[in-house]
């Protein structure tokens, strides 16, 4: 089965340091070996709102305001089971301490 | 499973793999490793739900393992000082994990000296730490088999010293052949489940996709594993695509490809891209896939390149020339060139016997011949499809194709019910309609039981006969011979065996076992209570194997010591009298002797050969002849074994 771990944008300003990125590697790595891993990427944090209501569509250009609840990044993972993906996400969360990610199952195609 | 448990056993299912192998590097001894990385295991079980899952818990479990690897080094050996300098080095080591070990163990699981099906339990074992529970649910078989053919496996390799490894030079190519082999296998019998009521099991192919592509991380210098992983990408994006809603399959022409999973597909062309960058003259695995790719990159089935697939196939067969990869390239050759192209190649492969009970090729047959609007001759293949197929999916689909054909009407009596017919007569005793019914069956399975009796031929009999039993000894070809014969007279046909010539009869070696050999049988612990029962009954009485195995319960006079068999009696003495209350253990009725397991689905012998009790069929001749050949190998000078035919007492 599929999960999509979104991750949000961390509340500190402290900019990611270099050995966060050299962990980081070495995690994306060891989940691309092992198969786990199907897909990943990091967002911008600006993006485009679109709204639909009747027949009008709106878009809107950010940055919000909400910038702490915007997707910062996400995985796609295919794993045997939803605890394996929380293991996974346990382990990603360890190596970019304070913040939060939610994990959902993906269904499809 | 309580949530901690789940947390314990997806913990496990990422870490094993890793803790065997850096086990196995410590203690020389993958059965070892194993238990000890259990005992790890059951500790996690015992100590998490009371204090927690541990921060880290891949390492706790590591550290565990360890501990327990150093105990027993410290244990069994006695104290010599090298072993304890050992113990101490590695106590103050982290666990000498390399980064190569799990390729190592990889190559272990899958040696060369274990059979097949045992690699396969083994690896989904060692390297995907699946439970013994979990890999017989896969593979639709008892957790006990499993858990027995992993022991049996893992001593082997205790046994014959297999060190934990990487091979180089000449043997790597074959050992890693070995280890594509165990995964590939493990895919199909997800991908195209080849028995039980579902077309596909998900969880070994995602097993399978795992295995390889953890491998191709491992050995990313080899093609073959490119390709291998680029072949499962491409036919796992098919997944959803190809059953229907009720389970059917859907050939890939028909697919609806909106629904073929793009992401593994890309996967998959990426893999293959990796395999040309290794480079190298394509081997059979980069060429499949490549085949794939062809299907993957067509955005409608009209837009396939038929005529570059059947090159690739034509290449395939080259490097491994299967009937099998010949029936793909007959396929290919039907799209790319037309039906008579595929026909032609299709009917060079009908007297193949490796392809006797396959049941792909009278699917593919049917599917030529109905686009060249020979709808009879189809509708007789796709059931001849349907009756081969143990897949009740694949079976359903197969019928439905044979129905949906236009049908000429009726045109007489079938074959399939003259043959019933013909074993109903009463005028037959048991063991003759045993004997004549194996024989019809099997003409049946060849040319279609729906085939109107008055159209066959007897050129169709000399071609099932030479597919059958052209490699059977000239007595059992005979017999078929006669029951064909026989069964023409009583429908009146012509001469059926016109072309099957009676074969000469050279006098086999029956001498009869002499006393030593006997003796051995007799007093051998290795010997089932069925095979002694056997053996000792057809000693005592003297009459012939296919007259004892065609025994029920119900014809036994205990007291009399005695069988009515026909219009004969089967008479025996003191051992068998007091062996065959202990085989039968209070059954009243069925066979007298039953095979070791009950009959798979689709494989239902008739009442008269099933046990009401037990549920088991009858004890083939086959069978029962194979075991006593195998149980005699070692008593025959010449090393052949002998035949339950030789137990017949010299007096």
């Amino acid at each position: 089965m599929r999960y999509l771990m979104m991750s949000k944008a961390s509340d500190t300003d402290t900019a990611p340091d270099e050995k966060l990125y050299v962990e980081m590697g070495k995690f994306i790595e060891e989940l691309t070996a092992t198969g786990a891993l199907l897909a990943t990427g990091g967002l911008e944090p600006s993006g485009v709102v679109m709204t639909s209501r009747g027949d009008e569509i709106t878009v809107t250009d950010g940055p919000f305001a909400e910038a702490k609840e915007a997707v910062a990044g996400f995985a796609l993972v295919e794993v045997r089971s939803k605890e394996e993906a929380i293991e996974l996400g346990r382990r990603f969360r360890k190596i970019v301490g304070d913040g939060e990610s939610v994990i959902q199952q993906v269904f499809g195609p | 499973m309580t949530g901690t448990r789940r947390t314990i056993d997806a913990v496990w299912k990422l870490e094993s793999a890793k803790i065997i192998a850096g086990l196995t590097r410590m203690v020389h001894d993958v059965g070892l490793a194993e238990e000890l990385a259990q005992d790890a295991l059951v500790a996690a079980l015992e100590q998490w739900p009371e204090s927690g899952v541990p921060d880290n818990p891949g390492a706790w479990l590591t550290a565990i393992a360890k501990r327990r690897a150093i105990d027993r080094i410290r244990r069994s050996q006695r104290l010599e000082r090298k072993q304890e300098q050992l113990a101490h080095e590695l106590e103050s080591s982290a666990l000498p994990v390399e980064q190569d070990d799990v390729l190592r163990l990889m190559f272990i699981s899958c040696h060369p000296v274990l059979p097949t099906e045992a690699r396969a339990a083994l690896t989904l074992r060692l390297v995907g730490g699946l439970t013994a529970a979990e890999i017989a649910r896969a593979f639709l078989v008892t957790e006990s088999r499993i858990a027995q053919r992993i022991t049996d496996a893992k001593r082997t390799l205790a046994e014959e010293r297999v060190p934990f490894e990487l091979p180089q030079g000449p043997e790597l190519a074959s050992r890693l052949s070995s280890v594509l082999e165990v995964i590939y296998l493990i895919f199909n019998e997800g991908y195209s489940a080849t028995s039980g009521d579902d077309l596909m099991r998900p969880g070994l192919c995602l097993e399978a996709l795992r295995l390889g592509r953890l491998l191709a991380e491992l050995a990313p210098h080899e093609a073959e594993v490119h390709g291998l992983v680029a072949l499962m990408e491409v036919q796992a994006s098919r997944a959803a695509a190809r059953t229907g809603p009720s389970g059917e399959p859907v050939q890939l022409h028909e697919q609806n490809r909106g629904r073929w999973d793009q992401l593994l597909i890309r996967r998959g062309f990426t893999a293959m891209l990796r395999a040309r960058e290794v480079g190298g003259p394509p081997g059979p695995y980069v060429l499949q896939a490549a085949i794939a790719v062809c299907h993957a990159q067509a955005r409608t089935a009209e837009d396939t390149d038929w005529a570059q697939i059947a090159t690739l196939y034509q290449a395939l067969a080259g490097l491994l020339p299967t009937p099998i990869v010949q029936l793909n390239r007959a396929v290919a050759l039907g799209m790319a060139h037309g039906p008579e192209a595929g026909l032609a190649l299709v009917d060079s492969l009908v007297d193949d016997p490796a392809l006797r009970d396959y049941h792909l090729l009278p699917g593919v047959r049917g599917d030529l011949l109905v686009r060249l609007g020979r709808y009879e001759e189809a509708r007789l293949e796709f059931e001849r499809a349907a009756s081969l197929t143990r897949n009740a999916a694949e079976r359903a689909f197969l019928l439905r194709r044979a129905d949906e054909l236009p049908f000429a009407g009726a045109s007489g009596v079938t074959l399939g019910e003259a043959v019933r017919d013909f074993l109903a007569r009463e005028d037959l005793d048991a063991a003759t309609i045993r004997s004549y019914g194996q024989t019809l069956r099997r003409l049946c399975l060849a040319v279609g039981e729906r085939l109107p009796l008055a159209s066959l031929t007897a050129d169709q009999v000399a071609r099932v006969f030479t597919t059958a039993w052209g490699g059977a000894a000239a007595k059992t070809w005979n017999r078929h011979r006669s029951a064909v014969r026989s069964f023409g007279a009583w429908a009146a046909l012509t001469d059926l065996t016109v072309s099957v010539d009676r074969r000469a009869e050279t006098r086999a070696r029956v001498s009869a076992l002499g006393p030593p050999q006997l003796d051995t049988l007799w007093s051998g612990p290795e010997f089932s209570l069925r095979e002694r029962t056997l053996w000792r009954l057809l000693h005592e009485s003297g009459a012939g194997p296919g007259a004892v195995l065609s025994l029920n319960v119900e014809d036994l006079d205990l007291d009399d010591r005695r069988a009515r068999v026909g219009e004969t009696w089967v008479n025996w003495r003191a051992e068998t009298a007091r062996l065959l209350p202990q085989l039968l253990a209070g059954r009243t009725r069925g066979p007298v002797f039953l095979a070791d397991r009950r009959p798979g689905p689709g494989r239902m012998p008739t009442s008269a050969d099933l046990c009401p009790e037990t549920g088991r069929r009858r004890l083939s001749y086959e069978r029962a002849e194979y075991l006593f050949k195998q149980a005699t190998k070692s008593l025959d000078p010449a090393g052949d074994g002998y035949t339950l035919r030789q137990l017949k007492s010299r007096d």
